[in-house]
């Protein structure tokens, strides 16, 4: 039986991307699939979140960037797995 | 249709079905019986509400007034529902009518609920059991599906003289049964009642309750003075209400006489098209009469005078009632295609003959360009989405809603919920 939680689709949701860092650990290059990677252009702001202590820690060190090409995207990184994400 | 310019009554039956917008949508889909379920406001868009819980949702901890991320967190498998609120009034017409045919007295308050005058009725059916029979017998009869049954097993009615006995009779009235108030037993009967079946604001109830009031009875004992000083004008009314002092009749509305636009032509004209065109302007303005407010057209004619001294008349009745310009010219518009005028017409009228009673909420549909405007928009919303439903075997038009648009995490403030059609 489906629930009606299924049928919640979030919006939003973080995609999985992996990205290559400089020495300072700020991102330089993204890479959404195999095939679509691109440079860094520059970077804007950047943030630290932390949530949910209380539970499920969530920590995340967001940063804005541009892309080569324009593209503005919002990526961060779970503090606590070392994973990348793309977030708009 | 009977017309008097009197249409009032003293003793009255209450029909209440709870939750009438629900259970009309269980009854298009059953599944829902099952489900926890709750149906969204249809008057609180931003943030969602909730309007209508069903009984399992209910025990989860849902109510009426919360938001969509209130309602989900206390119950993750709730069922959300749009509301169709052009549906549930078509169906309370439908409920309305069957009334009619008892007595001409009827005065819907909200959807699920209305009042019949029965002054009169003893001397065609006898007493007030048989007068409550016999408007079930009707109600019973008009096909209405309610929820996973018939009609007649989720209606309560409540027969006493004047509108609050009836409202409270039908209010402690078992589904499918009725409580009957016999004149001279009013008094006893509301002092047992709770205070909850006044009409009261959440803070005079609370304050009541601070005073250890909890019943009708109660309150009646006190000095009519004292409630007054303590609550105003309102706590006068409370008081009469609840010492039986006040028996407000039934009051039902006067069907319109009929309503006529008329066109005259300055050439005479044979193109259908153009006919077409002319009665879509002659619904339009006929609906825009005043007198139509508050009522469903049932009954329509297309008349017109056409050269030579011939004429053409065809005349449609509705299955369900209707307001909307387009359900109005659909069979006019069939009917021009199957026997179009013999000649050119001159002159061309539309006339609503006959009405069915409508709900406050149709009133205010009729009334408020806007709402009319978002039921429309949501019906073409919801036919384009059945068609896309059609043809790629999946939905794909989804409605945005606040879960917690206060969250810090983006992921976790919107969601996208399936468009229900």
């Amino acid at each position: 039986m489906r629930h009606e939680t299924d049928r919640l689709r979030a919006l939003n949701v973080p995609q999985r991307v992996q990205v290559e860092l400089d020495e300072q650990r700020r991102p330089r290059v993204v890479m959404r699939e195999p095939g679509n990677v691109k440079r860094v252009e520059s970077l804007g702001e950047n943030w630290r979140m932390d949530d949910e202590w209380w539970r499920q820690p969530i920590v995340r060190r967001y940063v804005e960037v541009v892309l080569e090409g324009g593209g503005r995207v919002v990526l961060f990184e779970d503090l606590i797995t070392g994973e990348w994400f793309v977030q708009t | 249709m009977i017309r008097t310019s009197h249409l009032t009554s003293d003793s009255a039956a209450c029909c209440w079905i709870p939750l009438f917008a629900l259970r009309c949508e269980t009854a298009r889909r059953p599944e829902l019986a099952s489900q926890s379920c709750a149906l969204l406001a249809p008057d609180h868009p931003r943030p969602p509400r909730v309007w209508q819980v069903s009984a399992l949702a209910r025990h989860a901890g849902v109510k009426p007034g919360m938001t969509v991320s209130q309602a989900i967190g206390l119950c993750p498998s709730l069922k959300l529902c749009e509301p169709d609120p052009v549906h549930y009034d078509e169906r309370f017409a439908q409920l309305l009518t069957a009334l009619a045919g008892v007595c001409p007295v009827v005065e819907p308050v909200e959807l699920g609920r209305t009042f019949v005058g029965t002054d009169g009725l003893e001397g065609l059916y006898g007493s007030p059991e048989r007068i409550v029979d016999q408007i079930r017998l009707r109600i019973a009869d008009c096909g209405l599906r309610i929820g996973s049954s018939g009609v007649e097993s989720a209606i309560r009615v409540g027969w006493g003289r004047g509108k609050f006995v009836a409202w409270v009779a039908a209010n402690r009235a078992r589904p499918g049964e009725a409580v009957i108030v016999r004149p001279g037993e009013e008094g006893r009967f509301l002092a047992s009642q709770p205070l909850g079946v006044l009409p009261l604001d959440p803070d005079t109830y609370r304050r009541l309750r601070q005073l250890g009031i909890k019943t009708l009875g109660a309150l009646a004992a006190l000095p009519e003075d004292a409630v007054v000083s303590q609550f105003g004008r309102p706590g006068r009314q409370l008081w009469q209400l609840a010492a039986g002092r006040i028996s407000e009749p039934v009051a039902g509305r006067v069907a319109p006489e009929p309503i006529i636009a008329a066109l005259t032509f300055f050439s005479p004209v044979a193109g259908q098209e153009l006919l077409e065109l002319a009665l879509d302007h002659l619904i339009e303005r006929a609906l825009k009469d005043p007198r139509r407010s508050g009522w469903r057209v049932q009954v329509m004619r297309a008349r017109a005078e056409l050269e030579q001294g011939a004429s053409w008349l065809v005349e449609t009745r509705l299955k369900e009632p209707s307001a909307s310009r387009e359900r109005l010219l659909a069979p006019l518009k069939t009917q021009l295609e199957r026997s179009p005028p013999a000649g050119a017409v001159e002159r061309l009228a539309v006339e609503f003959t006959g009405f069915a009673p409508g709900t406050t909420e149709l009133q205010l549909f009729a009334r408020d360009a806007n709402a009319a405007a978002r039921a429309g928009r949501r019906r073409a919303l919801q036919s384009a989405a059945e068609e896309i439903k059609l043809r790629i075997k999946r939905p794909m038009l989804y409605h945005v809603i606040a879960v917690q648009p206060w969250s810090r995490l983006p992921e976790r403030r919107y969601a996208l919920i399936d468009y229900e059609t």
